[in-house]
């Protein structure tokens, strides 16, 4: 249920990127709060699995299969969105590719592909769907990212600069759109698991919690974030994390 | 039905400003409203805004800064509305009466700038955290301000208390978070509260509100922020939908913070004309 103030009755939302399991968690929230949907990504089965749920919610869904690392096949997207519904109210970037490698034998094209999935990806998107934006004067930007875009981690460089990358994007993109009613904010998200599994012993440690994060646990930030009542909110890094980046 | 319908939510602070806010936007969403202060007129007009939108309301005289009325405040509550679902610390004062000199501070300047904005929310979580243990669950919201995250020019005792805040919620959340209790902070920017005051503070301050509203020329979305902004993010933090979020810091401040903006009314600017060659 979404608290009523936090309504997104007959927005249009792009959901963007992921490959991960974000696509469809997202898409049932943001429908259920009267969205209507787009989701670009790479083509998978998750794609229809997100549609159906936007349409189970009563909300209008399409899916547009695309290479989101290239600028030209999402700026083609991004129109295709605009031809079917007129406006792009709310962008969720959801690109989060893992790699995890000793410094030393990352191969630039691999550095590279890192960088291309996680941030140029997301550049892409906000770039495309931040023009028509400002030309509406209106718009709700939110990355969602990972709580290593401020932390650092063994072996994870090529992540660690991809993600704080975004950050550092979202904080001064948020800057120049201020004026033009274009809010941009950044989710961290801490440990989630689809399955439910139980934690193992670090891990509970490492927690607050003591559990993963069930990935329907995004939802009610990302409404919250790109409802009407927060145009005061822009530049911000918010956590989903059951505490963890208090200690971490 | 409400997101928070049978919650009981306790707000300090709840008379004015914010704290109204708060108190309204929750109720809207189902919550029956404690608000407790020092002045009891103030609350009352809460009180009975919170009524006129269908729900319970309860008034308790508190002065945060005297622990034993932080305990009459859970246990009257308790008494009174039969259960306790969330406490939110919102009481505080920006500063003094007028600022002084470092060196002309009394030890009494100290005590109460830090007791009104950091004391009185340890006095209130102490007082309902056996209650949320012994529940198996318990949310506690702080408020701080963007003036913890910053220094500020002569105002010592408010930026140090807030910067308290903010790591009270850190450590109060690691520490409870096995007993499924959540402690999170919000964190205004620049609020006119204006709409939320008595009538005699807004004959009193309505000459200089233009001076104050000023303060937009340094917010970078171009306003100062409403109360509902920070009362609509409570909302969020108190409903279970928010359940995996505890020990955050959500501030919403126009992206004041974000950009460095600082409260002197200084922006920087780069040129456009630097290029790449």
């Amino acid at each position: 249920m979404t608290a009523r103030a936090f309504a997104l009755k007959d927005k249009i939302a792009i959901v963007a990127g992921d490959n991960k399991f974000w696509t469809r968690p997202l898409v049932a929230a943001l429908a259920a709060a009267g969205a209507d949907i787009a989701v670009i990504a790479k083509n998978s089965s998750k794609l229809t699995e997100a549609v159906e749920a936007a349409r189970k919610a009563g909300r209008k869904a399409i899916a547009i299969p695309t290479e989101v690392t290239s600028s030209p096949q999402v700026k083609k997207a991004v129109e295709q969105v605009i031809g079917e519904y007129g406006r792009i109210d709310i962008l969720v970037n959801a690109a989060d590719v893992p790699f995890f490698q000793p410094f030393v034998d990352i191969k630039a094209t691999e550095w590279d592909k890192v960088m291309d999935y996680n941030f140029n990806s997301v550049m892409n998107f906000c770039r495309s769907t931040g023009k028509q934006m400002l030309v509406q004067k209106k718009g709700r930007i939110i990355n969602l990212i990972s709580g290593l875009a401020e932390r650092g981690i063994a072996n994870g460089t090529a992540y660690c600069v991809s993600m704080g990358s975004v950050l550092q994007l979202t904080k001064a993109l948020a800057q120049e759109w201020a004026l033009q009613g274009v809010t941009v904010n950044a989710i961290g998200t801490g440990w989630f698991s689809e399955s439910g599994n139980a934690l193992d012993e670090t891990l509970a440690r490492y927690i607050p919690e003591k559990r993963y994060g069930k990935p329907e646990e995004i939802g009610s930030l990302v409404v919250y974030l790109a409802s009407d009542i927060t145009d005061f909110t822009t530049g911000q890094f918010m956590f989903v994390d059951g505490g963890l980046m208090a200690h971490a | 039905m409400g997101t928070l319908d049978g919650k009981v939510i306790i707000i300090t602070g709840g008379g004015t400003g914010l704290g109204r806010s708060m108190a309204y936007r929750l109720a809207e969403e189902g919550a029956d409203i404690v608000v407790a202060a020092r002045r009891i007129p103030p609350l009352e007009e809460t009180a009975a805004g919170v009524r006129k939108l269908g729900r319970k309301a309860l008034v308790v005289s508190t002065d945060v800064t005297d622990s034993t009325q932080c305990n009459n405040l859970i246990a009257k509550t308790l008494a009174e509305m039969g259960r306790i679902d969330v406490l939110i610390n919102n009481a505080g004062i920006v500063r003094g009466e007028r600022p002084r000199p470092v060196w002309e501070l009394t030890d009494q300047d100290w005590h109460t700038g830090i007791d009104v904005n950091l004391s009185g929310g340890f006095y209130c979580s102490r007082a309902v955290t056996k209650y949320f243990v012994d529940n198996k669950r318990g949310n506690i919201i702080m408020v701080a301000s963007g003036e913890g995250f910053r220094g500020v020019r002569n105002n010592l005792m408010y930026t140090v208390a807030k910067a308290g805040v903010v790591n009270f919620t850190r450590t109060m959340a690691l520490t409870l978070a096995e007993h499924n209790i959540r402690v999170n902070c919000v964190v205004p920017g620049f609020v006119d509260t204006f709409e939320y005051q008595p009538e005699e503070y807004q004959k009193a301050v309505a000459p200089m509100r233009a001076v104050r509203t000023s303060t937009r020329l340094f917010i970078p979305v171009g306003h100062q922020g409403k109360p509902d902004d920070i009362g609509y993010l409570t909302l969020f933090l108190c409903s279970d939908a928010s359940d995996y979020i505890t020990a955050g810091i959500f501030i919403s401040d126009g992206g004041g913070l974000a950009g460095g903006f600082a409260t002197t009314g200084y922006a920087p600017l780069v040129s456009l004309k630097e290029g790449l060659a």
